[in-house]
């Protein structure tokens, strides 16, 4: 494979017409994964023999006869929270160093039966918590559009390895903004879906009740492949729903005149004001927005800091919960930024808890009244463009509040897009939040919005 | 509710948890302890009957089969 890295959609394609080798299109991730790994860390753990193996059947398979789905001989990574069975699975901690899970977590063994070529485990927060830190086993991933500057995380090493060129999709979770945060910073896609719309078995928990899994890739198009295969009912989870999966694809390109889209100004102008580049690129949104046809709104939903108050409160009790025991004999094995985080679970009270869980569901009718008349909610991502990655505050959840956690409060699906670039050429992104299971409206917008502007045209450099 | 946390409520917290930690974790936990009562203020707000953790409770088909 020479030229430009394909989008999923492209490999697709090419596949299919026999124009490209899943077996040169995964040796060609490798040699990007090979010169550039040591920059961006995005992969933690490589599986070179078992993905050209994969590669090598599925050019076998779509030689006979045709692929079996889109995703068929597609490189990508799994977030290495992600249970993967006789592959060593660490979370990014000391204490799962030896950790290999005896079976694939349900989202791995659908992208494995959907033909898809894994090139690694990538790099995680510890535990999906925290980050970075510079005291774990290996170091935090680097961000492809200048590596002196944070991916934000957890899923920081899919968002890496994407931006990077290093595969076309992966696997993130997202528990207050893991999948989305690091899209927004590297200047992807990254789906966030409906609470239970995507199994967690076998994906470590961070907190039961916020945890979501979700696909990343260059484009909203890609989620959307990727979720026709992630999406669907698990009995091992016990929080997944028993729905119909509609098709996320057919509805791609069919435009947007007339869709409702409500902008929640007071998040990114009154509540904490974003940077210049983050406004812009919000502001340019709408207009395109506009110019696309749909119509505008503003919708007023309670503080940022409401949203985040709650979301904060119940996440550290689930995960301080989750985390008991080696909490309280492991403690030392944990980076400094989560000891500190599970130290900080102790000081919450069960009432704390309860009353926050109450807030919540008086928070999603409120969002669920707000979208009544409307289809979308528009909203920021990421207060600013990527920091620089010694740069991060110890308590940075404090420093400022979080634009993606209201919606992982509510449970809404949620996508993060590149909506241009900011201070020092770094990507700066929106938010579009769609009604529950209304995935293929929220992707539709999406792709209306990258196939109107020219930012998926671009490619880190990483000179 | 208190902005600050006494030397020995905090100990009693951090014991209950099963932690052990330095002095200094100690003092920088009590620093941001305000962040944890500024949050906890703001999901004491008045609210509807409908406001409570029935959702817990749902039964499903096979529950019920």
């Amino acid at each position: 494979m020479t030229g430009a890295i394909p989008t999923i959609a492209e490999a697709a394609r090419l596949i299919a017409a026999r124009q490209l080798s899943p077996v040169e299109l995964t040796r060609a991730c490798f040699e990007r994964v090979h010169a550039l790994n040591n920059r961006l860390h995005a992969f933690v753990h490589l599986t070179e023999e078992r993905a050209l193996a994969e590669a090598r059947a599925a050019e076998a398979a779509i030689m006979t006869g045709a692929p079996k789905g889109k995703l068929h001989g597609i490189p990508i990574g799994l977030k290495d929270i992600v249970d993967t069975k006789g592959i060593p699975t660490t979370c990014g901690s000391k204490i799962l160093q030896d950790n290999i899970p005896d079976s694939d977590a349900t989202c791995a063994e659908l992208l494995a039966a959907a033909g898809t070529v894994l090139i690694g485990k990538t790099q995680t927060h510890e535990f999906a918590d925290g980050g970075p830190s510079f005291d774990l086993p290996r170091p935090p991933a680097r961000n492809p559009w200048e590596t002196g500057h944070f991916t934000a995380g957890s899923s920081s090493g899919t968002g890496a390895g994407i931006a990077g060129g290093l595969i076309l999709g992966g696997i993130g979770t997202d528990t207050g903004g893991s999948i989305r945060g690091p899209a927004a910073l590297c200047g992807i896609a990254g789906l966030k879906p409906t609470y239970g719309l995507v199994s967690r078995a076998g994906v470590a928990p961070a907190a039961f009740s916020l945890d979501h899994i979700g696909p990343m890739a260059w484009t909203a198009e890609d989620c959307a492949l990727m979720l026709q295969v992630l999406a669907g009912h698990d009995p091992r989870d016990p929080a997944s729903a028993d729905r119909p999966v509609p098709d996320y694809t057919q509805a791609l390109g069919r435009g947007i005149k007339g869709t409702r889209i409500g902008v929640v100004h007071h998040f990114h102008e009154v509540d904490y004001k974003v940077s210049e580049g983050v406004r812009a690129g919000i502001d340019a949104a709408i207009a395109t927005f506009r110019g696309l046809g749909a119509e505008i709104r503003e919708v007023q939903l309670s503080p940022l800091q409401d949203w985040g108050a709650c979301g904060s409160l119940i996440s550290m009790t689930e995960r301080a919960a989750a985390y008991e025991e080696w909490t309280r004999t492991r403690l030392r094995d944990f980076s400094e930024r989560v000891q500190r985080r599970l130290m900080l679970g102790a000081l919450v009270s069960g009432v704390d808890y309860v009353q926050a869980v109450r807030r919540r569901r008086e928070l999603r009718a409120e969002l669920h009244a707000a979208m009544a008349g409307l289809d979308i909610v528009l909203a920021a991502s990421q207060t600013a463009e990527a920091p620089k990655i010694d740069e991060v505050p110890a308590w940075d959840s404090f420093a400022a509040p979080s634009f993606t956690i209201p919606f992982n409060v509510a449970g809404y699906p949620a996508i993060t897009v590149c909506a241009g670039f900011g201070a020092g050429g770094l990507p700066v992104a929106i938010q579009l939040v769609g009604k529950p299971f209304a995935e293929t409206t929220v992707l539709r917008v999406a792709d209306a919005f990258e196939k109107a502007t020219p930012f998926r045209d671009a490619r880190p450099t990483l000179a | 509710m208190p902005a600050d946390i006494s030397d020995e409520a905090l100990d009693f917290l951090l014991r209950r948890a099963g932690l052990d930690i330095t002095g200094a974790e100690k003092a920088e936990l009590k620093e941001v302890y305000a962040n944890i009562v500024r949050m906890a203020e703001r999901v004491r707000q008045p609210r509807g009957r409908m406001a409570e953790l029935a959702h817990v409770f749902n039964f499903t088909e096979d529950d019920v089969a």
